[in-house]
């Protein structure tokens, strides 16, 4: 029975207490309730209590069609008022939109500048138009080409006819008009020719900076250098110009006297670096040959190829820099003590020799002076092999430099470091590493031994600058001593510049080609650093291939090719840089690089130091004969 | 009543309505003037950047320098050319003159940076040094009030070939320390040797206007009256016994190929 009741109010409404109020009325009936019934098909089996019911039936379904129908419409109401609240009262009451005046001082382009580190101009958006068709709106294509080819006579006439009558809705004729280009076409007043604004990345130093501002695409999306490395930055915040460590004068200074370089040598390549030691900042980076960043496309690729950062090379005698070092601050090795540098050394199947030996012992200060490979290699046998990976590591010489330019070469480091690895790299082959790296590490070694990690961004003045304690002061003083102790009495003479206390260390090193060392295929390098009293500034020169010149007497070494030039370099560089000029044999400058053949670093002992010149009997392979003074 | 009652409101409705139109009229005609003014600073900012990046382009280094070669006759700086402040002797002590008060506004006389000027402001310490010579110059009556020694701007080339004539004459007894300097046209085809005093020129006119004190071949009444006028404080020790000073300035008797001895010698004599 109470199955009738479940239906609720879906039921036709059974008044009468349900089907037991009827079912009594009709007697015999042979009635059964199904199992389940469905309200809905209970009506039919109601006839008696149609009559009295029908009207109570319609009343309720009206109601409920009522009720359903305002739950309707007051849904609907409410949803309405709602959003006009929010639209009226929350949502700037129903202004118009507002006009505000353009802030002066934003950009309208979408990439940000790129300037230099006296906020001269390296690469900007210039807004520029570019001409395109609608065919369908072109009535004589053959008019409007001969029109056009007129005003911009580079264009080809049936190209231009095949674009005008293609069946297409939209045809790039010609991408970035000059401003007379636009005025010329704008005067033809040819129908379905429109302009479409668009940018141009425009570099006003041209290939000055190339390497490292890199250049963009078509699409002004970074495609090399600062451009891409920065590509998002230089996207998101357009209004503020990235200001890069560069000095656009000294890279000039820098290019200018590489480019004369390689064509005094007829080297095939070039790069040079200037670096701040204190700040860790790129003040200027050169890798020749160069490009146009203009239009970089379709040139030899070999110009794209940044031997400053990308480019690993095993360094050559530059890394007795980094052997001294260790030597020192293993804490063992005195610069007075002396080590063999006659006989050969020997380790498996290897003979290391040096190219013109000296054929005596020699002091620490006179295998740096000479760059005695024996020398160099008797130093580490001492120190040992794990220190001298450690050290390395310490050196930043096993991974890239940090540097912000995505061109950022992987060192090639031996795996595994055995002894003769060992040897080899403490006359520096065997390991390989690009100019930036043996620039920061070098500079880490003058400037009291700290290494700071290098940068091509600006750093602001009072910005803390991320420093590592990578050598003791002490090594660092006796290494300053070296450097100049190379200059004044070494292989890099021709580096000097009276007044600014030139220290450094020449570098050959034999090509690798294939397998096998080239004889006549080198780079030559020099490493200088200025003033050594009190170091600021590292210039690097290295040249790829040098060829000797009757003037250098048959040599392409770092003494004959980079040193000449650093020492231009620094001598053009160093009033822009505003060093002080001082007197190099006062007593305080000695106190502060003096360093003797012998080791010995008391400069009032050994008056003169000039009128003791080294016996020389010929140079190693990475210097020059001292009896004739170069240039 | 009644009607007069609707023809009020009618007449404040026709009046609002009035004047919201007209203000909405001149909303709209604003918006579009502000629209105008936006596309022209858009453009204007366009104007701004191509401009700046011809003037970068225009003012590359190794464009400037091939220019400089062509039509300059000058070198680049070399060290020599730079002297630290360390390396010049003191004077010697009978010729110190009480120390001048440091003028508020003026930039301090001694650490000076051995940069380069411009010609210019030589050129103008020249021009003021010749007011006794002739009264009726420009330079005396023009001189603005809070510039004292920036004179009216000569044409460099007038002005030096001036000079030439009569700063030897108006010269105290110096000692054979007739200044080649002026005399000297900045783009003159000397090497640096010989250079080196004329850059150092406005240093030493920075110094005397520092100090306070005229230069001094130019004592006389006209240029001074100019100075005291504008001088906030009245230069007690502006009088320099001249005479003195060239005294003790015998003992230096520089070559006049010696740009530092010229140099320490005319710093000596001045101050």
């Amino acid at each position: 029975m109470s199955g009738y009741d479940h239906g609720g109010p879906a039921g036709y409404g059974q008044p009468g207490g349900g089907s037991g109020g009827g079912v009594p009325g009709s007697p015999g009936s042979t009635y059964v309730p199904p199992p389940a019934p469905s309200p809905y098909q209970q009506p039919p089996q109601q006839p008696p209590a149609k009559p009295r019911t029908s009207l109570a039936v319609a009343l309720e379904q009206s109601r409920y069609r009522l009720l359903v129908t305002a739950a309707v419409v007051t849904t609907v109401f409410t949803a309405i008022s709602v959003k006009l609240a929010m639209a009226t009262l929350f949502a700037g009451g129903g202004e118009p939109r507002q006009h505000v005046a353009l802030e002066v001082d934003t950009t309208t382009t979408n990439r940000a500048d790129i300037v230099d580190r006296n906020g001269n101009l390296l690469a900007t958006s210039l807004v520029t138009q570019s001409l395109f068709a609608d065919p369908k709106l072109v009535s004589r294509p053959e008019e409007a080409a001969q029109k056009l080819v007129s005003v911009l006579p580079d264009m080809d006439y049936k190209d231009l006819v095949g674009k005008l009558s293609g069946d297409r809705r939209f045809v790039w004729l010609k991408r970035n008009l000059t401003p007379k280009q636009q005025a010329a076409v704008h005067r033809l007043g040819i129908p379905g020719i429109a302009f479409e604004r668009e940018e141009r990345r425009f570099y006003p130093a041209g290939p000055l900076t190339s390497h490292v501002v890199g250049f963009t695409g078509i699409d002004n999306s970074g495609l090399a250098g600062m451009e891409q490395g920065f590509n998002k930055r230089l996207t998101e915040d357009p209004g503020t110009p990235l200001q890069l460590s560069l000095d656009l004068r000294l890279q000039h200074v820098l290019k200018k006297e590489l480019t004369a370089t390689v064509q005094e040598f007829s080297a095939i390549g070039a790069a040079g670096i200037v670096f701040d030691v204190r700040s860790g900042e790129v003040l200027a980076m050169v890798s020749l040959p160069d490009f146009d960043p203009q239009d970089p496309t379709g040139l030899n690729p070999d110009t794209l190829f940044n031997r400053a950062t990308l480019g690993v090379y095993e360094m050559g005698s530059t890394f007795k820099i980094f052997n001294s070092a260790l030597a020192f601050d293993a804490g063992r090795i005195r610069p007075s003590d002396m080590f063999d540098a006659k006989n050969p050394i020997k380790i498996g199947r290897f003979t290391i020799n040096d190219y013109h030996s000296l054929h005596r012992a020699l002091t620490v200060a006179e295998v740096f002076q000479h760059s005695s490979n024996l020398g160099s290699v008797r130093m580490v046998q001492q120190v040992g092999v794990a220190a001298q990976k450690a050290f390395m590591t310490k050196m930043g010489f096993t991974k890239p430099t940090g540097l912000e330019l995505p061109e950022s070469g992987w060192p090639l480091v031996p795996n595994p470091w055995r002894e003769v690895n060992s040897y080899t790299i403490s006359f520096g082959h065997g390991l390989s590493v690009s100019p930036m790296h043996t620039v920061a590490a070098a500079a880490s070694v003058i400037n009291g031994g700290l290494f700071h990690k290098p940068t091509l961004l600006k750093r602001n003045s009072d910005a803390e600058i991320p420093t590592e304690q990578v050598v003791s002061r002490q090594t660092s003083d006796l290494m300053r001593r070296m450097f100049r102790f190379v200059v004044t009495e070494g292989t890099g003479k021709s580096a000097d510049v009276k007044g600014y206390v030139v220290g450094g260390k020449t570098g050959t090193a034999d090509k690798q080609k294939g397998r096998h060392y080239q004889k006549n295929s080198r780079m030559s390098s020099f490493l200088g650093a200025f003033p050594m009293h009190d170091p600021r500034y590292v210039v690097y020169v290295l040249v790829d291939e040098p060829k000797a010149t009757a003037k250098t007497y048959g040599y392409a070494t770092g003494g004959w090719v980079a040193a000449p030039a650093a020492g231009r370099i620094i001598k053009q560089i160093g009033p822009l840089l505003n060093v002080p000029t001082v007197d190099e044999n006062s007593p305080e400058i000695l106190n502060s690089t003096f360093l003797n053949a012998a080791g010995s670093t008391n400069w009032q002992q050994s008056l003169p130091p000039v009128s003791a010149p080294p016996p020389s009997k010929g140079s190693t392979v990475a210097s020059f004969p001292t009896q004739t003074k170069p240039r | 009543m009644k009607g007069k009652t609707w023809l009020f409101w009618g007449g404040l409705i026709a009046a609002a309505g009035g004047v919201l139109f007209q203000t909405s009229y001149d909303v709209q005609d604003l918006e579009e003037k502000l629209a105008g003014l936006n596309r022209k600073i858009i453009h204007e900012q366009e104007s701004i950047q191509v401009l700046k990046a011809e003037w970068s382009y225009l003012n590359d280094p190794t464009k400037l320098e091939q220019m400089a070669q062509s039509y300059l006759a000058l070198h680049p700086t070399e060290p020599r050319q730079y002297v630290a402040m360390d390396l010049i002797p003191m004077r010697p002590a009978d010729a110190v003159p009480p120390p001048a008060p440091a003028l508020p506004g003026q930039p301090g006389a001694a650490p000076l940076p051995p940069m380069v000027r411009a010609p210019g402001t030589g050129t103008s310490q020249v021009a003021s040094a010749r007011v006794p010579a002739i009264p009726n110059n420009t330079a005396a009556g023009i001189v603005p009030a809070s510039v004292p020694a920036a004179a009216k701007p000569l044409p460099m080339e007038k002005a030096l070939e001036r000079a030439a004539v009569v700063v030897p004459a108006s010269l105290p007894s110096g000692g054979g320390l007739a200044d080649p300097a002026p005399r000297v046209k900045p783009s003159a085809l000397i090497p640096g040797a010989a250079r080196a005093p004329v850059e150092k020129t406005p240093e030493r006119a920075a110094t005397d206007r520092a100090a306070g004190k005229l230069a001094p071949n130019a004592p006389t009444a006209p240029n001074r009256t100019t100075e005291v006028a504008t001088r906030p404080m009245p230069p007690s020790a502006a009088p320099v016994p001249a005479p003195k000073a060239a005294a003790a300035q015998q003992p230096y008797q520089p070559k006049p190929t010696d740009s530092l001895g010229l140099l320490v010698a005319r710093l000596g004599a001045n101050r």
